[in-house]
């Protein structure tokens, strides 16, 4: 058995496949790196898989908190266990947006499935999913109800700073001059879709484009960065699990 | 500690430590300092005029003082130029040469009389068009116009005979650093990007001459072994400089080196050797004129050509931008030289560094899957 842990800046994932590479056990923790958040997500698919830890006969550590990681036999980075991931599910993809936490990453992928070059955001958290927890909180809603606000919209609310800081002092003045809050959410999903397209431009859009990472559950963001790049977006099933999916291929596949 | 390792030590606590290094280097020498701002100064009119040229190259440290004058978009190098000058850590220093290649430096020029009155400032300006004749006869007058400046600072007249045996001292050290940056293709072990970067900046912080001869020494050292067997990443870097530490870090534990470098603080420094000319003055003024960097108006726009040369010639994986933030100059350049890289289907990692970064692990990561793509898993 084969075991994948992503440790994100804000949540952590772990998936164990078996030798034929079908997932066995998979979680999704709400907390991340420097938390006991990965060893509750390797316990949580261990008990699903039904299996103890003696069972796996290598890992592989991904994401933000992977250099802290020792558990594990060998970390890669995330960029590599996105595209590893989705080459697996999804084998026509030749882009994969990943929008994590508290950084985005868009990734071009080779005719075989391999990463052929990537971009990252710089360390800013414009266009990352911390932006959409800061415009939830000030619109007064889980991050979660972000996505059916915005489906009530009839307009955008176009948020020009793209800077978080700046961006709230912006909506809270939006808000106080009476902007609804359904189309401020709108506003923020196209910010957050215009920051990414501009980074995804940098290294060019190929179809078939495959958005990962707990983001691509709000299907707002998702709509707006179809808009931005005028291209379908593929989502695939549990979006947030394929960067740790990505690390257990690897696992085995060097194991072998 | 074998003699390879001992002398590679050396180099390191000079890069490391330069305040101590350069005090050292005074009282070694019993000669004046004269700082050099980035990113070319005439150094060998002050090594002519008996004095020590130090390169101020900024580092690591906690920005407060110089907010006062540069915002915190500007360069970090400068930021951390000025706040050493006013926390008194370049108080060893007679005098600096301040020139005024970019936005940033030319507000230096003028800030510096005030923030840092205690050390004497000789400000230099450089000819926009560098490769025309009025621009080498301008340069000239400035040159001879600093060397007054120094002549005043040193006590001592500079003759023509003083300068051509620094010249002669400077051409020894550029042929030697040429030779050095050539040879880590075959020690790249040893000369890991680490190392390979404090041997280089060593050089701002002592006597060049004695500089020179150390290095002249660790190469023939190397020499004596095969070369070693190396199974990473060959890497071109360009840019201003590659620091901070994380980042050679990151480059040594994903067994990337640096093939050839096109970094302002390296290469650019000395690859080009002195220019013809009837006198010394205009020897240097004629040097300055047949350099490329992105500080100096190249119309031709030929470090596209001159990064995919390096890399054929060394045979590297790929290109590394070593992009200093806010630096606009470099930032000019670098989607006219990507385009040409591209279609030469040569590989490239882009980063944006600044000397000052306290988290490093975007760039750790981005350098980790760039030699996982490379490696292709």
């Amino acid at each position: 058995m084969f075991l994948g842990i992503d440790i994100g800046s804000s949540s952590s994932k772990a998936v164990i496949l078996d030798e034929n590479l079908s997932i066995l056990g998979k979680a999704v923790i709400n907390t991340g790196t420097g938390t006991l958040g990965p060893e509750k997500a390797i316990e949580i698919a261990l008990t699903k898989a039904g299996l103890d830890r003696e069972a796996i006969k290598y890992s592989i550590v991904t994401g933000y908190g992977r250099i802290t990681y020792a558990k594990a036999d060998k970390q890669i980075t995330e960029i590599s266990c996105h595209a590893k991931g989705v080459a697996h599910m999804v084998p026509g993809a030749r882009t994969v947006i990943d929008i994590g936490g508290q950084d985005v990453k868009v990734i071009r992928l080779d005719d075989s499935g391999r990463v052929e070059n990537f971009v990252m955001n710089d360390k800013c958290a414009a266009g990352t999913g911390r932006f959409l927890e800061v415009m939830a909180r000030i619109l007064d809603c889980d991050i979660e109800m972000l996505a059916s606000l915005d489906t009530l919209s009839t307009k955008e609310i176009i948020i020009s700073n793209t800077c978080t800081v700046f961006a709230e002092s912006e909506v809270i003045s939006q808000l106080s001059t009476g902007a609804k809050r359904e189309n401020v959410a709108k506003g923020a999903h196209h910010a957050v879709a215009k920051r990414v397209a501009g980074l995804a431009h940098r290294i060019g859009i190929r179809p078939e484009v495959v958005m990962t990472g707990g983001v691509a559950l709000n299907k707002g963001v998702v709509t707006a960065l179809e808009t931005e790049l005028g291209v379908h977006i593929e989502i695939v099933k549990n979006p947030q699990i394929v960067g740790a999916l990505g690390a257990a291929l690897f696992a085995a596949e060097l194991y072998k | 500690m074998n003699s390879i390792a001992q002398i590679i030590a050396g180099f390191e606590e000079q890069a490391k430590y330069p305040a101590k290094a350069v005090t050292a280097a005074i009282k070694k020498t019993g000669k004046k300092a004269v700082g050099c701002f980035p990113y070319y100064t005439p150094e060998e009119i002050i090594y002519a005029a008996g004095m020590l040229p130090v390169g101020l190259w900024g580092g690591q440290t906690e920005i407060k003082a110089a907010d006062k004058y540069l915002q915190s978009f500007c360069c970090s190098i400068m930021r951390a130029n000025v706040e050493f000058g006013m926390k008194g850590t370049y108080d060893m220093l007679s005098a600096v040469i301040i020139p005024t290649y970019c936005d940033t430096l030319k507000c230096i020029c003028e800030n510096w009389k005030s923030a840092v009155p205690n050390i004497y400032l000789i400000p230099m300006v450089y000819p926009q068009n560098i490769k025309i004749e009025a621009g080498v006869t301008y340069m000239m007058a400035e040159f001879k116009r600093v060397q007054d400046e120094l002549t005043k600072v040193s006590g001592k007249t500079i003759t023509e005979q003083d300068l051509l045996d620094s010249i002669a001292v400077y051409e020894k050290y550029r042929s030697t650093m040429q030779e050095f940056v050539k040879i880590v293709n075959l020690y790249p072990n040893t000369l890991n990007a680490r190392v390979r970067h404090f041997i280089i900046k060593a050089a701002y912080f002592s006597d060049k001459k004695i500089y020179t001869e150390k290095l002249a020494e660790l190469i023939a050292e190397l020499k004596k072994s095969p070369a070693e067997e190396f199974d990473g990443l060959k890497v071109v870097i360009t840019g201003i400089l590659a620091e901070p530490d994380a980042l050679l870090d990151s480059f040594v534990e994903n067994n990337i080196i640096f093939a050839a470098d096109d970094l302002a603080q390296e290469s650019r420094q000395f690859r080009t050797n002195i220019g013809e000319g009837s006198t010394a003055i205009e020897k240097l003024a004629r040097r300055v004129a047949n350099q490329s960097c992105s500080l100096l108006y190249d119309e031709k726009k030929t470090r596209g050509q001159l990064l995919i040369d390096l890399v054929k010639e060394t045979k590297a994986d790929g290109v590394v931008i070593s992009m200093m933030k806010f630096c606009d100059p470099e930032e000019f350049d670098y989607p006219i030289f990507k385009k040409e890289l591209e279609a030469a289907k040569i590989p490239m990692l882009y980063l944006e560094i600044e000397q000052q970064m306290d988290a490093a692990e975007q760039i750790r990561t981005r350098i980790q899957s760039f030699s996982e793509m490379m490696v292709k898993h």
